[in-house]
């Protein structure tokens, strides 16, 4: 039984965000390749290759997707967000071919989340960028469960290397549901023990305690 | 749930003793217990059941499961259900709601009162196994094809409990992953809250207007 002392906020997976959740905290950092439509009075600074004050139209670089997904709008078009190459024709072709070979951990890691949030932006594939997301999931369930079920008191970081953070989640909760019965079938369930809290607490110097 | 909950809730399942001691009927809230004679089988809570032997060292007091009974009366009946479950595709009924919990409880307590109990042991375990990867099998394929609800029809609660938590998280994935898909769902603009959310992160002011014209922004 793991026992933490507080509960994560799990990430909100779809087009909304969880507020509280740290993963969609980091996938909002993601950078996304976009080119601006207009010019971008004294903000010259944020690009480093050139030296001018103003960020021209028609600029290519990067933007955080926090920032694309807000300066982003249908009708004044102020930038346009292009696919990140993961989620392009060449690479849907080999998710629907086989999802279980590809890395996604290198390739996201947040390769689901970003990709729902894709769908914010306006593009004709994005049919395509959400049917091929869900067959990429359903496809690497199995995987994911089988390994998750079985791999007891080994080492599961070969296992999780290649996993997308939210198949990672999915794996955690796999093997506390495993461990769980393990552990009660070995009769360690029914073992008191101290409370983690307890047990850190006294490796704290008392001094570091007390203000 | 914790497996230890569930196994609580097996201890309730009634069991047969065989009484090497004599008691009047006990009155309790779940029901009426008893009377106890000795060599009489009589049907008693587990929980109730294994106290005896442990507290009063009655020697030779006898747990019983009716279908536990492999060795004379009932032979062969675990390996029967054994070969059934093995062959069908679907789950077959099991001999009680909490087989995996009450073998375990009572090959613990009582190993020695109970004929051939390795033998009980390692069928359950057969048993569990298969159940277990069949399980596991109608799970993918409940994902795979993208089904909505399903039928639990003879799966018991500690099978139920070990898939439980892997299970739901994965349907809410994958319900929000299909959602995406649905036309105008939660499509459009992005709401406020979100910038709002990443300005405030970065110390930034809330923005007023188009913020590339904003002066805070810019740091001037």
């Amino acid at each position: 039984m793991d026992t933490q002392s507080y509960l994560p906020v799990q990430p909100g997976v779809g087009m909304e965000e969880n507020f509280l959740s740290l993963d969609d905290i980091l996938l909002s950092h993601e950078r996304l390749p976009i080119r601006t439509e207009c010019v971008f009075p004294r903000l010259g600074f944020l690009e480093k290759s050139s030296d001018s004050q103003d960020i021209p139209e028609g600029t290519k670089m990067e933007l955080p997707l926090w920032l694309s997904k807000g300066l982003y709008e249908r009708k004044r078009r102020v930038l346009s967000v292009e696919l990140p190459k993961v989620y392009r024709e060449g690479w849907r072709t080999v998710f629907n071919a086989d999802p279980n070979v590809v890395d996604l951990h290198k390739m996201g890691p947040y390769y689901y989340g970003l990709g729902s949030q894709m769908l914010h932006f306006d593009s004709p594939e994005n049919p395509e960028i959400g049917q091929t997301l869900l067959q990429t999931f359903i496809g690497r369930f199995r995987r994911t469960m089988d390994s998750s079920q079985n791999a007891y008191n080994e080492d599961t970081s070969a296992l999780v290397e290649r996993l997308d953070c939210l198949e990672k989640t999915l794996f955690k909760s796999g093997q506390s549901g495993l461990n769980g019965f393990q552990s009660w079938e070995k009769g360690q369930a029914s073992q008191l023990t101290a409370s983690s809290l307890v047990l850190n607490y006294r490796k704290r110097k008392m001094t570091d305690v007390q203000p | 749930m914790d497996p230890s909950e569930v196994e609580f809730l097996a201890e309730k399942e009634v069991v047969k003793i065989i009484p090497n001691f004599s008691l009047d009927k006990v009155y309790l809230i779940g029901g009426d217990l008893g009377p106890f004679n000795p060599g009489l089988p009589v049907g008693c809570p587990r929980v109730a059941g294994s106290e005896p032997k442990t507290e009063t060292e009655v020697s030779g007091l006898f747990l019983l499961h009716g279908w536990m009974l492999v060795s004379t009366v009932h032979a062969d009946k675990l390996e029967e259900m054994r070969d059934l479950e093995r062959k069908e595709d679907a789950f077959t009924p099991v001999p009680s709601p909490y087989y995996m919990e009450l073998t375990k409880l009572l090959l613990n307590y009582a190993s020695d009162n109970i004929p051939k109990a390795d033998e009980i042991r390692t069928l359950v375990k057969d048993i569990w196994d298969t159940r277990v990867a069949k399980l596991r099998l109608s799970a993918d394929s409940f994902i795979s094809q993208m089904e909505a609800h399903a039928k639990l029809d003879n799966l018991t609660l500690m099978e139920i409990n070990t898939i439980r938590s892997f299970l739901l998280d994965s349907l809410n994935c994958m319900y929000k992953l299909r959602s995406n898909l649905q036309p105008g769902s939660s499509k459009g603009q992005f709401t406020g809250l979100l910038i709002h959310k990443n300005l405030g992160r970065l110390g930034f002011g809330l923005p007023h207007g188009p913020f590339v014209t904003q002066k805070t922004f810019l740091g001037d």
